[in-house]
């Protein structure tokens, strides 16, 4: 008994000194490269509260957030920020149930999304903030296929299962001189709700000429099989022959997948870029001319020259007015930080497009009116 | 065998062969060996190549300190660095916290089912109970405290949701292990105890738990090893934070398995895929260190049942 007793003692001792050994030396890392704040740093937020701010929500700007966050915590070390991304559908849902400061969605509120985010703010309205722009890329995986141009309805059959092979006629028309398998399309979508799936259906609907019947939406009603997350659609094409799917763009060049052009119309196929994306963008309008809300109206059919016109704007959607003092001050300065120069200049390298200058003011400023 | 042999009027020639097998039976032994063999390496392919690809992926984070002394806080997918010290002591924390919960209530409940209500109507109830708590899929637990924490109770995603749900899953094996160990415990001693004239209570306080302590340290550590692993509550009832949150009622915290689910969706980098193999490895290590414990307390405390 004695002997069991000393190990009993001994091993609860050793278990607890390990414990403690750990939780002594943790810490977080220091920041990489010269984090010395720039000086030219934008007026906007420009002193640092303190505390943590949780968010939730697009995975499609999850590259974009970290980034910031990244660098925000180089000028402003003694805010933590959380991201967790879970989605939009279900960062509006957490948004809704008072479970994060703030939401990243890949479209704006809907009117009874708006009823619940103006409760959970208090019977303030919520606030739509444009922020990052990510160009959807539609992804393939065919053997021998390294350049293939597509149109609104060739894509819209593709993913509605009317087109079920890849070399369809139609598909065969677009791509002169490609030698197309007569294999079966294998087409992956977002299991999730998403809101890279209802930009990609607006499009499809837009530009698919009636070929695609569903309306858009956060659910997949076209044909293929589900993957969960930006990531789980282009781990499938990845690994999946003769397999298409709509995908975030830095995610197929993260996964070296084959991204197709798109013919809008203008006479020559576009090619995905930051600039072609840039350009769709420019055509894009706030859907409310006012000014107030910030949602953004595309133009999916746009023929523009030279204008890759499959886009997404994410948003972040905060409460105008109604969170604590020391929440609303976090929200204030991370959101400020985040459509400013700086903190839009980050994200390029991440293969997103930058704000209009012209937008990142009215958003600024939007930021600012949050009280 | 010779004297038998002697003792026989006439002898036929015939020799009752016991030493060799007879080919059937030799064939039908050497196949069920063989059978025996195969399925046991079938069972170790799975075990072996987990184990081999884990290691070999994770094993070079793991061998800097910065791996067990730093968080992931300002690190994207992108970039190197960093370590795993928030989840891995989000781990710790939630399963501190499940066991201090957990435990009481299993031991308690199993001396109960053992002690007092053997054969009451009560205790029958609460055998099947358990049973049906055993059954209950992490998931299932997760909403459950999910329902009653965040929709009834209205409060915030915490760690201690987490360990709230844990306990749901731990108290079943904790409870089984520690009545299947308290069973174990001879009659003998309890009924020397009370020719003593020591009081029931005491003599389950001191004479029952006490031998049968290695037992139940062992059912701890084992159900501890279970619920770390467990993903679906930590994705329902908590958010994942990169930063080091050591406060389990407020804020996200990170966790080993979140962790792994975090970064799992950028496997197609590599600093990312480095620290998912990483933070799975050890995951590994921390159930395989409590396994260990486990093993050399039953060692050392087994109950020498006769």
């Amino acid at each position: 008994m004695s002997v069991n007793r000393l190990f009993r003692v001994g091993s609860v001792a050793v278990a607890s000194l390990g414990v403690l050994a750990l939780s002594a030396c943790g810490s977080d890392p220091e920041p990489t490269g010269s984090s010395s704040p720039d000086s030219s740093t934008s007026s906007a937020g420009a002193e640092c509260p303190q505390g943590t701010l949780n968010a939730e929500g697009s995975s499609a700007q999850k590259n974009a957030i970290e980034e910031v966050i990244s660098k925000y915590n180089e000028k402003c070390a003694d805010v933590t920020v959380n991201y967790n991304p879970t989605g939009s559908g279900a960062g509006i849902k957490q948004f809704n149930a008072n479970q994060v400061d703030f939401a990243g969605s890949d479209s704006a509120l809907k009117p009874d999304e708006q009823t619940a985010a103006t409760k959970r703010c208090a019977n303030n309205a919520a606030v739509n903030l444009p922020m990052v722009i990510g160009p959807v890329a539609i992804a393939y995986n065919v053997d021998g296929v390294t350049k293939l141009t597509l149109d609104g309805p060739t894509a819209a059959k593709i993913f509605q299962g009317t087109i079920k092979t890849w070399n369809d006629p139609a598909i065969a028309k677009l791509n002169a001189g490609v030698t197309l398998p007569s294999a079966p399309i294998s087409v992956f979508f977002r299991s999730d709700e998403s809101g890279t799936t209802e930009n990609f259906t607006k499009y499809l609907k837009a530009a698919g000429g009636g070929a695609w019947t569903g309306e858009p939406a956060k659910k997949w009603t076209g044909t293929g099989s589900g993957k969960e997350k930006s990531a789980g659609v282009a781990e499938g094409v990845k690994s999946t022959k003769n397999a298409i799917t709509y995908v975030e763009w830095s995610y197929a060049v993260d996964n070296k997948l084959g991204v197709a052009q798109i013919e809008t119309g203008s006479g020559t196929p576009v090619e995905l870029s930051a600039e072609s994306a840039g350009k769709a963008l420019a055509a894009a309008k706030p859907a409310d001319a006012s000014g107030k809300d910030l949602a953004m109206k595309l133009d999916y059919a746009t023929k523009a020259p030279g204008a890759y016109p499959i886009i997404l704007v994410t948003y972040e959607i905060a409460c105008t007015k109604g969170l604590p003092a020391e929440k609303t001050a976090l929200v204030k300065s991370f959101l400020s930080y985040f459509v400013s120069k700086d903190g839009q200049a980050s994200l390029t390298d991440l293969n997103y497009a930058p704000l209009p200058a012209e937008i990142q003011t009215k958003v600024d400023a939007a930021i600012q009116a949050i009280s | 065998m010779t004297a038998v042999a002697e003792n026989k009027p006439a002898y036929d020639g015939k020799v009752l062969d016991l030493t060799g097998k007879s080919g059937a039976r030799a064939f039908k032994n050497t196949l069920a060996t063989v059978l025996i063999v195969l399925a046991f390496a079938v069972a170790m392919i799975p075990l072996l190549w987990i184990l081999f690809t884990v290691v070999s992926k994770g094993y070079h984070l793991l061998l800097s300190a910065d791996w067990w002394s730093q968080s992931q806080r300002g690190i994207t997918v992108r970039r190197a660095g960093g370590g795993a010290y928030h989840a891995i002591m989000g781990t710790l924390i939630m399963a501190l916290i499940t066991a201090v919960i957990a435990v009481p209530i299993a031991i308690l409940g199993a001396v109960y089912l053992v002690e007092y209500g053997k054969g009451t109507r009560a205790a029958k109830a609460v055998s099947f109970m358990i049973d049906i708590l055993t059954g209950v899929p992490s998931i299932v637990a997760a909403l459950f405290v999910y329902a009653v924490w965040i929709t009834v109770f209205g409060f915030n995603r915490v760690g201690f949701a987490v360990s709230l749900s844990l306990v749901l899953l731990m108290l079943p094996v904790v409870l089984r292990s520690t009545e299947e160990m308290l069973k174990l415990v001879p009659d003998e001693l309890r009924e020397a105890s009370y020719a003593l004239g020591v009081p029931k209570w005491k003599t389950i306080l001191k004479v029952v738990v006490p031998t049968a302590f290695g037992g139940i340290i062992t059912g701890v550590m084992l159900g501890l090893a279970r619920v770390m692993g467990e993903t679906a509550p930590l994705l329902i009832l908590v958010g994942y934070s990169k930063n080091i949150n050591l406060n389990p009622f407020d804020g996200f915290m990170g966790a080993l398995p979140t962790m792994i689910n975090q970064d799992r969706t950028e496997l197609a980098l590599p600093n990312a895929a480095d620290r998912v193999w990483a933070a799975a490895l050890t995951l590994i290590l921390l159930v395989l260190a409590l396994n260990l414990l486990a093993r050399l307390v039953a060692r050392f405390s087994t109950i020498k049942s006769k």
